[in-house]
């Protein structure tokens, strides 16, 4: 049986951001656009979008010479034909889209490689196609298998190891100096994006102490809400060096907000030994020399970036073992679909009740006499090929129907009777 | 010691999954060689310096054992063990078989002391392998250098407590041994001095630990000062242990 399944999309791959945004679908227009998509003679079909990617995985009787017309679609929903070419989609069909979607679950096809947050977005896509209705029997075994690929691959590989933004490092490298964050008190100098980044993922940590200082005290006080800190007014915030174990800054500054004889101060005043300060403005807000001072650690930008760059190449050399998955299960997947066919289906059947009309002839077999024996096999035989005859024609015939309902007639037939191997009802009626 | 470096280094699986049992069976073959030797001679294998070492090589690898099943220091075992190993190394290239062991060696005290010693000498070498993995890692995070020490060591604050921790186990040991020495050598020598090299080299690292542990709770010393301090503190307990013993003359030595 071929794969009637096809796959049209744009991502970071064949077309930049300003062309992506064109083709980027809100939960709410890909509620109002599933209907339309599937009334357009498709069986199955479902649509996510992320900021890098939106993907429409469709299901219907020779899907894949409907290609051009998918992606047609795909543009025509969101009026973006003026602004995006049908060579700036990819697309794929039968089993290579199924692949395709493995590998966007397993993180490998990420702008980052091992990004995390993208089962999640496949996941929501899948919520809104159940919630329309679009989704089908086959769209969600493959969904389903491709949700598997993603928690295999970030179980068995370090894909998605080590931080891979600047914040992170930071947070990630503060876990490699001290014992037990919660323990610990950090200040955090500046109230912009990367303040709050970097804040977050602090909290997140489990930081036992989180201040915040900002040029703009109303600012601050946003930010100390939204990550649960408090506000050190900012004229003052040196006199409670002495008390954070942790710097972080990130401010707009022409001059060094710390020099490196403060801090030496301040290491001074300390009772406990180790200050790790964090340097995240351009310029550098933090005297380099800073650097030299014994048990502090001073990291800026730049360092940070080394630490990004190593954690990227580590994650790239996963690669293999994330293929080595994602051929497996497209191995698991091909086998679960091949099992759908019909005529495994009927050789099945028939084996089964062939089975089931030897087993009982063999038990009672002793009750008839030697002439009768003859005339017992050929009987029941014949009952139970006319038993089967009807739904085996049935079986057969159905093409006619949408490919939706032959497979769940196939599916309904195989569990009705027990034909998978991990159904156990047939042997529990033994 | 191989197999350590293997899963430490080269990340490899199988090593992983072997190194702690095979250190189970090298320890406990040991435990038995030793148990076989004390039994063979009719002493405790503590009486040459080179029975010592293999005691020494004994204690550190079952110590190291401890610290891997309770702690999260469990990347450090190559480490530890190549202490141990040369510990080993020089024991077996030179020991001998000592059956005429003078009788002062049978007294309950020389065991007390012995005991004490040897835990306390283990406790040294520990906390100095401790407080050179976290100059290591020092180093590595102050250059911004993230390679594979930087990857599998716990961090610093954990080597630091970790070295302290055996430190003051160290200095609560070695105090026992030089209180039971003081008891028990007068009595047991007729040439005892208090200027012996040997008893002077004891004392002084008892005193410099000693110094070491107060000035990190009282004068807040913390971080790479007291590592540096505690790797010293090793250098010259070595010191004391091989050079004293083999080329300074002491009636401290029995062979």
């Amino acid at each position: 049986m071929i794969m009637n399944i096809a796959c049209v999309g744009i991502s970071h791959k064949t077309a930049p951001l300003d062309v992506r945004e064109r083709l980027w679908y809100s939960d709410d227009e890909i509620r109002a656009a599933l209907p339309r998509l599937k009334a357009r003679g498709l069986e199955e079909c479902v649509l996510f979008s992320t900021c890098n990617r939106t993907e429409l995985y469709a299901v219907g009787d020779s899907i894949a010479t409907q290609i051009e017309q998918l992606k047609e679609l795909l543009i025509g929903e969101k009026k973006a034909n003026a602004h995006v070419g049908q060579d700036q989609l990819f697309a794929f069909a039968g089993i290579k889209a199924v692949e395709h979607l493995f590998r966007v679950a397993s993180g490998i096809d990420s702008m980052v490689i091992g990004d995390v947050q993208i089962l999640a977005q496949i996941k929501d896509g899948l919520s809104l196609a159940e919630e329309i209705g679009t989704n089908g029997f086959l769209t969600n075994r493959m969904f389903q298998s491709a949700f598997h690929v993603g928690k295999r691959v970030r179980t068995e590989t370090l894909i998605g190891e080590g931080a891979i933004s600047v914040s992170y490092a930071a947070v990630e490298l503060a876990g490699k100096i001290f014992d037990d964050l919660s323990k610990k008190s950090a200040l955090v100098i500046g109230a912009g994006e990367t303040a709050e980044l970097t804040a977050k993922y602090l909290r997140a940590k489990k930081i036992g102490k989180l201040l915040i200082t900002n040029r703009t005290t109303e600012r601050a006080e946003l930010l100390a809400q939204r990550v649960n800190g408090s506000v050190l007014p900012y004229e003052s915030f040196r006199q409670q060096l002495d008390q954070v174990d942790i710097i972080l800054s990130s401010v707009e500054s022409d001059k060094f907000i710390l020099s490196a004889e403060e801090v030496k101060t301040i290491c001074r005043q300390r009772h406990s030994g180790t200050l790790f300060i964090i340097d995240l403005g351009v310029p550098r807000n933090i005297d380099p020399a800073t650097r030299d001072i014994e048990n502090v650690f001073l990291y800026d930008i730049d360092s940070l970036n080394g630490l990004v760059d190593e954690n990227l190449h580590k994650r790239e050399k996963e690669i293999p073992k994330v293929e080595q998955i994602i051929a497996a299960e497209l191995s698991a997947f091909t086998q679960w679909h091949t099992a759908l066919e019909v005529h495994p289906t009927i050789i099945a059947l028939r084996e089964i009740a062939e089975q089931i009309r030897r087993e009982e002839v063999e038990k009672n077999i002793n009750r008839f006499t030697t002439k009768d024996r003859e005339l017992l096999d050929l009987l029941t035989t014949r009952i139970v090929n006319k038993i089967l005859h009807t739904p085996i024609v049935n079986l057969k015939n159905g093409q006619e129907e949408s490919l939706t309902e032959r497979l769940q007639k196939i599916r309904t037939v195989r569990k009705l009777f027990g034909l998978d191997p991990q159904t156990e009802e047939r042997k529990d009626a033994h | 010691m191989w197999v350590y470096g293997k899963a430490f280094f080269a990340d490899a699986e199988s090593a992983k999954r072997w190194k702690s049992r095979l250190l189970v069976a090298v320890v406990l073959i040991h435990g038995i060689y030793l148990g076989v030797r004390t039994i063979e001679f009719r002493h405790p294998p503590a009486t040459t310096i080179f029975e010592i070492l293999t005691l020494l090589a004994f204690s550190v690898a079952v110590t190291y054992l401890f610290i891997e099943f309770r702690t999260k220091a469990r990347e450090t075992g190559y480490f530890i063990l190549n202490i141990a190993f040369f510990f080993q190394l020089g024991s077996s290239l030179f020991i001998k078989d000592l059956l005429e062991v003078p009788e002062i060696l049978r007294s309950n005290l020389f065991g007390l002391h012995v005991t004490a010693a040897i835990l306390g000498y283990a406790a040294i070498t520990i906390s100095a392998v401790y407080g050179f993995l976290f100059l290591m890692l020092y180093h590595e995070i102050k250059a911004s250098k993230f390679g594979v020490i930087y990857k599998k060591l716990p961090n610093l604050e954990t080597l630091e407590k970790m070295s302290y921790t055996a430190v003051k186990l160290a200095f609560v040991l070695l105090g026992v041994a030089i209180v039971a020495g003081f008891v028990w050598l007068p009595k047991a020598f007729t040439d005892f001095s208090y200027t012996d090299p040997k008893l002077i080299g004891t004392f002084a690292v008892w005193i410099l630990y000693g110094a070491g542990i107060i000035a990190k709770r009282s004068g807040g010393w913390t971080g790479r000062k007291v590592m540096l301090l505690s790797i010293s503190g090793f250098i010259i307990t070595l010191f004391s242990l091989t050079f004293v013993n083999v080329f300074l003359s002491s009636f401290h030595k029995f062979y």
